[in-house]
This record gives C-alpha cells, structure tokens and sequence, in this order.
C-alpha cells in the first residue's frame, strides 16, 4: 500500500553465501524482511529479494525505490572471492630480497582461523596458495631503514623492467609494497610512477595499488597483503556493485549504494579502498546494537549473534565498541581497523558426536550449514547437528522450518541421535538431544562470561542483545544465571545486521603509523616535532578522506571530522586509541592535553592504579574519521496494548521437551505480538526466520519498540539444581 | 565419530584427496574401519603375495611373509629387507653424500650442510632402485634404527588379532 507520509527510506542488503537478506524500513520505523536465494549475479538477487520482501507491503520495486534515500549492502561475494582464490590475477613488486615473505605468512597464516585443537597440532598447519604467485612476484632493489632514511637508493630502471615482465605474463592489477614505505614514501612512489608508465605505454589499463596510498601502516605482511586484496578481491566487486547501482538506477532509484566496511562505517562502493568491505556480516548487529542502545538508553551492551556456524560476541561499553588493528580475516593477516569482536565455531547448525575416547558430547568445529542435519535428507548428511536436536525437543516447528522452504524428516532425525548418541551413552532419545542442547547453552554461556569478565567488567552491568537466526533460540539458555541487567530479542532478530548495516554512518575512517617516543629525557624540540608529526599525519589523511566523498559530491563543510589517535606507555605491547581532546594540535603546548586524554582512557579501560606513565608514552598512530549525515531507520514506537495477546496470535500448542519432561508449549505467532503482551513459558514464539524459545521459569513482554525483554520468573539457582540432582 | 570410504582412503595414500576432507581426517577421532581399509588399499597396489600390516614408508612395508609367516619389511618390488625387529637398512644400498661436490648436485653452494658436520645416507632396493629413506646424520653416526613398532599394542589398540608371529 502507498503511504506518501510514511514513505519506505533505507534498504540493507545482507548478501550472505545461501541467502540474500532485504530489509525495508518505513520512516515510522515498520519494516519487512525479504529473502531470496543468493546468485552470482548478485543483482539478481537483490530485485528477486526487494520483491519478496514488498510484496508484504502490497508494493512493487519500481514503486518503491524512488521513494528511497539510503541503501546498505553487506555481501559475502569479496570474502568468497578470497577463500576461494577467485580473484584477480595479480602481481607483486617489493624490496629484493624479500620477494618470498608474502608467501611466509608470517609463520602465523598457516594456522589462523583453526580450531584451537588444530592450533596445537602442526600436522594440521597448511598454508593456503598465495594470493600472488610468486612467479609473478619481483623485487626491486633499494632500502628505507626503520626510521625512515634511504640507505640503498631505489633502482628505478628495475621497476620498469619488473613492471614490462609482469605485463608479459598478463597479470591484471599491480600492487607494490616496499619495506617501511609507511615511513618514508619516496621509493613506492617513484615505483609506481615507473610502472604506471610501462602500463600506459605499453597501452593497456591495469590498475596499480602501491602500499602507501592506501594502507600505510607497519608490518609489511598486513600491509602487503591488504594492498593485494585492493587489487585481487575488491576491483572485481566494484565492477558488481557498479551493477547493482546501475540496475537499481533502472528501477528508478536515486540514492547511492553503500557498503558495509569492518571499521563499523559504511562507505561508497565507489571508495578506492573497498578491500575494508571485506567482512562485514557479523560487525553490522554491533553496529545496530549501538545504534538501538543510542536511541534508547543502553550504554553498555553484550552483543550476541548466533549464526548456523558460529557464536560472534562483541561489548559496547559507554556507548562504544572497541577497535581491533591489525585483523585477521580469511585466513590473512590484514592492516584493516575492525569492530572487535570473539567468536567461537558452535553454532545452531554444528555437529554433534562421540569422542571414541573419552565416550562424552563434542559439538562442532564444523557445522552442516545450509545442509541442516539429518533431518533434511536432501542434504545428504549423516552426523546428527544441533538442529536435529532442536527438532526432535519441540524448540522448532518441523512444518515451518525457514518458513516452509525445506521439509524435515523428524523421524530420520530421531533415528540418527538414537544411534549416534542416545544408545551409545545409554540415554533416552529426547535426554541425549537435551544434553546437545545444554552442552550448547553451556559453552555459549562460558564463553560470553569470560568475554565479559576477562575484560574486568561484570554482566550485572551489561543489557544482553540476543539475534541472529538462532539468538533467539538459546537467549535463555547461554543468559540464565549471569545476571544480566536485561536480556533483550528484537522481534526482527534474524534481519538485525541487515537493521544494523541500514543504521550505520557514512563515515571513512583512515589510519596511518606514526612513530612518537617521549621521555623524560626528551627535549622541548622533541616534544614539538612530535606534536606537529601527528598534526601532519592528520593532515595528509584527511586530504584521503575528502577525496573519498567527493567521489559522492560531498566537500568538507559537509564533513564531520573525528581526529584520533593511538598511544601507549613506552616499554608496554598494547596500545590504546582514543578520539583526540583536540581538534587540530600544534606545538608542545598541545602535549599535556594528549597525554591527559589517553591516562584518564587507561584508567577507564584498565585500572587507574595500573597506569605506568614513568617511562613516558608513545604514539604509534594517527586516525582520521570523517563522516556526514544519513537517514537512518527510526526504531519502532508502538502503543502498548496491555498484557494479553490478542486471541489470534495463539496459533496452538506443541509437545516441547523442558526440563527433563513434556510440557505442551503454548506457540505464538511473532508478528501477530503487540506491544505490551507478555507470555509465560513454557511458550515459543515462532516467525518466519527466527524462533524465540521461552521455557518453563521465564516470561517474556514486547515493549513499545517491539523488544522482547526475557525475564527469570523463578530462582533460577535453585530451579537448575534438578540438572544436577 | 566419522566414516570415510575406500576410495577416500585411496585418495588419502595417493595424495590426491582434498585437504579440507585431509584437515578433518586428521582433526577428527580415527573411523573404526580406517586400518582395515588403508591396508586394502596398499595390498591392491602390490603385487607380491604377502600379507601388508604396516606402512614404513611410501615403498616400504611390514607384512606376513607367504609361507612361514614371519613378519618382514618389503620393498614394493617384493625384495625382502628383513625381519622387522632388524633393521631393514642393513639390506640396502647406501650412498653417502660427504662432499661438498655431491652436495651440489641437491643444493645451492653455501645452502647445504657443511660435510664434515653432516652427511646423507641415501638408502635404496638393490633389485628396483626405489630411494626408500634418507637420513641426515653426523659423519660418524651409525645406521639409524629409525622405528621398532610394538605390534602387540597396536593390534590391542586397533582391536583386531594380532599375527601370530609378533
């Protein structure tokens, strides 16, 4: 139905691997969900998915998008790329002599992103294919020492050589990484004006990507390999994100694509640095939970998104998610700032067997994915998952599964957890699927407490959000006992990164090494040069940024700029960052202000007494953020409609395994949930994408913003006490 | 627990099974058949007719011997290297690198060992001329007994009878 005063105005597109997720939201905050299946030709995908998800609404595409201001994409398709080495063919110039170290990985690459058992176990260490052949790798020979002064001048006459060899053997980007360029930039790029004229004059219109224009960081692997996957994994999702803002363009759309970067910002598929968009799924629920506690007064909140293959958890703590540099992802180390998060590989969809050796339940690290469990036949698996389990308790709807997409087996499913793990431990079939589910709950609910408190806070002080398609599923079970403020579902769970992407900035976010060391010893010289060293690094990051949004038409009076920067007491590891007190700095008098701002954040952070300022303090970065305004979606704010559901939004009843013993559960359907009603356990609420279980001993409302607010009606520490009796 | 098929398994010895399924098969806790097929599947590539129960190496052997049953290390041509509580590199062919000159023949200049610290031991079939191990010891160092299997507790751990002959 067309609303012209309550217009649809933000798209987020959650492009993943099997699915493609549209989210729609009105400008009094309602939103759909649409769902298609992925394809390569992501376009596709998304017009298929806007269809679906309209149609909720009684509108058509081309009714729609010119009625629209902002759209977010997230996707899969530039991770994929790199996985599964399908990127473009590229080749590497760096200093001769170190034309193997892409390839070295650091010594770490070979076991990143394994499961700690494989971490241990060096028969286990692989090292995946390099994404540049070292056959198409050149060195060049020169030096920048560790301070930044040439020692060996660079060979310019060897670049060109490098660059008409390289052409040759038809590689299709170059990328060009020298040690220490970050410090001194003179040699990159007098290489790469040498191999840009090869390329022009040998006629052609390879792409160069030199280290220094776009990630000037130290660690030469992190920024060799970002630079390269400028080149390999983000010139081809330019030319399909070009595709979609064409088609979407057709439909009569007139706002511009934004992608999803891991700094937490969106930033313009025309960005020259699109390798930032690399991951981006899991960091949009942080981005929404933020935005949500922003909009209702949550300043500190644990994030938890369980997926089919894996638990990601991240804290906002005072209105802020914390920043990780130096990120690994697909298996590479990188020099991308990205929204810290931990995630262990158990999820909804991990398997469950019987270590042979000890006779006891091991969940994951692999998971069934998209195949479900063997309760699927179609999928083809045999080894029990999670979601068997789930099934075969009554927590999901056998008959509804993904909305009805797939039809599940129970009683292949039954048969498989009998023989895999109820016989063999001597258990009832519904006790063994019981104890999957606990063991989940419990390593979950581990892993969330020693996330918290290994960070020196206490959940007493966190507001808990659960999403993502199997959140809602366990919320009760990973939050009970740890004294969360408040555990809270959004009736939109499984489309929350997708809210979360649509709620985010359009904000670049550039970073650059510097090299400050201050001491007592040090001069009143020292003291301003090192001043106007992070001034001048701002400086030239800011010329970046400006660069980047006049690519989308805007100039700096439209810019919000947040300088920061990142600094630690000398002699310790860690560095902390910090927006700075001051927006420009000159001079040593702008020192004690610097200082000042990172001791009173150490002390926040850490402790006060742990505060160590008599060795003096470095600076080891300068950071640059610069945003403008957006539309965002408005969160919803409904009338409350006092506690009893309204009569057709009971849609039944079904048996539901709790606490050792059937129980007819009350089912619900999500959507037809008011503000204001609450639900007893044993009770499950059941939408198309997502389940929200409540169990025996909780109840659950739905507030004004169409939150669930779990609660624990009984006292828990002894109503568990059964479990071990 | 997982299962893997022969073919699998095949894959496995020959080299040519995908490393994710490589990956999980070595994470994983051993399938319970895993032995009996790894043995078929060395026993079909050979042609002599005894019986194969252990891998030494990519061309070498522990099997009952056709006839008295003693257990004996076998090339994969059927020379016959010894019982296994000996060492079966007493019956081959050794030849040492201990000059700079035949280390060049497998390394750069100043990227080998220095030979008056380190030589190899190249040990291969007087009837086929398979290399079937190197060793890298000091000059001086005796012929490595690189493994004394203890059949009796392998058999015990992969739970099926032992030979009678261990």
């Amino acid at each position: 139905m067309n609303d012209l005063n309550n217009p649809v105005e933000v798209l987020g597109i959650d492009a993943g691997g099997t699915m493609t997720d549209t989210f729609f939201v009105r400008a009094d905050g309602s939103f759909v969900v649409g769902k298609a299946q992925s394809d390569a030709d992501e376009a596709k995908a998304v017009l298929t998915s806007s269809v679906d998800a309209l149609a909720h609404w009684g509108r058509t595409i081309e009714d729609t998008y010119p009625e629209m201001v902002t759209c977010v994409f997230s996707g899969t398709a530039m991770l994929n790329r790199v996985v599964g080495r399908k990127g473009l063919r590229t080749g590497l110039i760096t200093s001769k002599g170190f034309e193997d170290f892409h390839r070295m990985g650091r010594a770490i690459q070979c076991y990143l992103g394994y499961a700690f058992e494989d971490r241990l176990h060096l028969n286990s260490h692989k090292y995946d294919e390099s994404l540049v052949h070292i056959h198409d790798t050149r060195g060049v020979t020169e030096r920048i020492d560790c301070k930044g002064a040439v020692v060996i001048p660079v060979r310019v006459e060897e670049a060109t050589q490098a660059a008409k060899e390289l052409v040759d053997q038809g590689v299709k980007a170059i990328a060009i990484s020298l040690l220490s360029s970050y410090l001194n930039p003179a040699h990159e790029h007098a290489v790469r004006d040498a191999v840009e004229k090869v390329i022009k004059d040998s006629g052609s219109d390879i792409p160069v990507f030199a280290s220094v224009d776009y990630y000037p960081a130290r660690k030469e692997s992190h920024r060799t390999n970002t630079t390269i996957l400028e080149a390999y994994a983000a010139e081809p999702s330019r030319k399909i994100l070009g595709k979609l803002s064409d088609t979407m363009r057709a439909k009569g759309g007139k706002f511009d694509v934004r992608v999803m970067a891991t700094h937490g910002g969106t930033i313009s598929w025309k960005a020259k640095e699109l390798a930032r968009s690399l991951v981006s799924g899991p960091i949009g629920g942080v981005i929404g939970a933020k935005y949500l506690g922003e909009q209702l007064g949550y300043e500190n909140i644990a994030c938890s998104d369980i997926g089919g293959t894996s638990f990601d958890m991240a804290l906002i703590t005072g209105g802020n998610y914390s920043i990780h540099k130096d990120s690994e992802m697909a298996r590479l180390v990188l020099s991308l700032p990205m929204v810290a998060m931990d995630s262990i590989g158990a999820g909804a969809g991990s398997f469950v067997r019987i270590d042979p050796y000890s006779n006891s339940l091991k969940l994951g690290p692999d998971s069934a994915g998209y195949r479900v469990g063997t309760c699927w036949p179609e999928g083809g698996l045999d080894t029990v998952s999670v979601t068997d389990c789930h099934i075969i308790l009554g927590y999901l709807n056998p008959d509804n599964f993904l909305g009805g997409i797939l039809k599940l087996d129970v009683e292949r499913g039954k048969k498989c957890v009998q023989d895999q793990i109820a016989t063999p431990m001597g258990l009832s079939l519904e006790d063994a699927a019981a104890g999957v589910i606990e063991l989940l709950d419990l390593s979950l609910r581990q892993h969330l407490r020693a996330m918290i408190s290994g960070k020196g806070y206490s959940p007493r002080d966190f507001v808990c959000f659960s999403y993502g398609g199997g959140g809602p599923v366990h919320a009760y079970g990973y939050t009970k006992g740890l004294g969360f403020k408040e555990t809270i579902v959004p009736a939109w769970a499984a489309g929350f990164s997708a809210f979360g992407c649509a709620s985010a900035d359009f904000e670049y976010r550039y970073d650059m090494s510097v090299n400050v060391g201050i001491t007592e010893e040090s001069t009143d010289q020292d003291l301003e040069d090192s001043v106007d060293q992070l001034q001048s690094a701002w400086d030239t990051l800011k010329v970046k940024v400006l660069e980047e949004f006049e690519i989308n038409g805007f100039s700096e009076k439209d810019i919000t700029f947040t300088p920061g920067y990142s600094m630690q007491y000398l002699g310790q590891l860690n560095d902390l960052e910090i927006d700075s007190p001051l927006p420009k700095v000159k001079g040593k008098k702008d020192w004690p202000a610097l200082v000042a701002a990172f001791d009173a954040e150490y002390a926040r952070v850490y402790a006060d007494a742990a505060r160590s300022p008599e060795l003096g303090f470095g600076i080891t970065g300068a950071i640059l953020r610069g945003s403008v305004e957006t539309s965002k979606p408005a969160v919803p704010d409904e009338k409350e409609q006092g506690e009893t559901p309204a009569a057709g939004s009971k849609t039944g009843t079904r048996k539901f395994y709790d606490r050792r013993k059937w129980v007819e559960a009350d089912l619900y359907h999500m959507e037809s949930l008011m503000p204001g009603n609450r639900v007893e356990g044993p009770a499950v609420i059941e939408s198309d994408a997502t389940t929200f279980v409540v169990p025996t001993g909780f109840a659950t409302f739905l507030d004004k913003h169409r939150l669930f607010h779990l609660i624990e009606t009984e006292d828990l520490t002894v109503a568990f006490n059964y479990v071990d009796a | 627990m997982s299962t893997y098929t022969k073919q699998e398994v095949k894959q496995l010895v020959d080299g040519t099974l995908a490393w994710d399924t490589v990956h999980q098969m070595i994470s994983m806790p051993k399938d319970a058949d895993r032995y009996k097929l790894y043995m078929e599947v060395i026993q079909e590539k050979l042609s002599y007719k005894h019986k194969v129960i252990m891998a030494l190496g990519p061309h070498l052997n522990l099997a009952i011997r056709d006839g008295d049953e003693e257990i004996h290390a076998f090339c994969d041509c059927g020379k016959d290297f010894g019982h296994y509580k000996g060492n079966w590199k007493l019956n081959a062919n050794i030849y040492v690198r201990d000059t700079a000159e035949k280390m060049d023949q497998v390394y750069p200049r100043l990227m080998a060992p220095d030979t008056t610290w380190q030589v190899y031991r190249e040990y291969s079939c007087p009837d086929c001329g398979t290399m079937l191990d190197i060793e890298a010891p000091t000059p001086w160092y005796m012929c490595m007994h690189d493994v004394q299997p203890d059949l009796k507790t392998f058999f015990e751990w992969v739970g099926i009878p032992a030979p009678k002959k261990i």
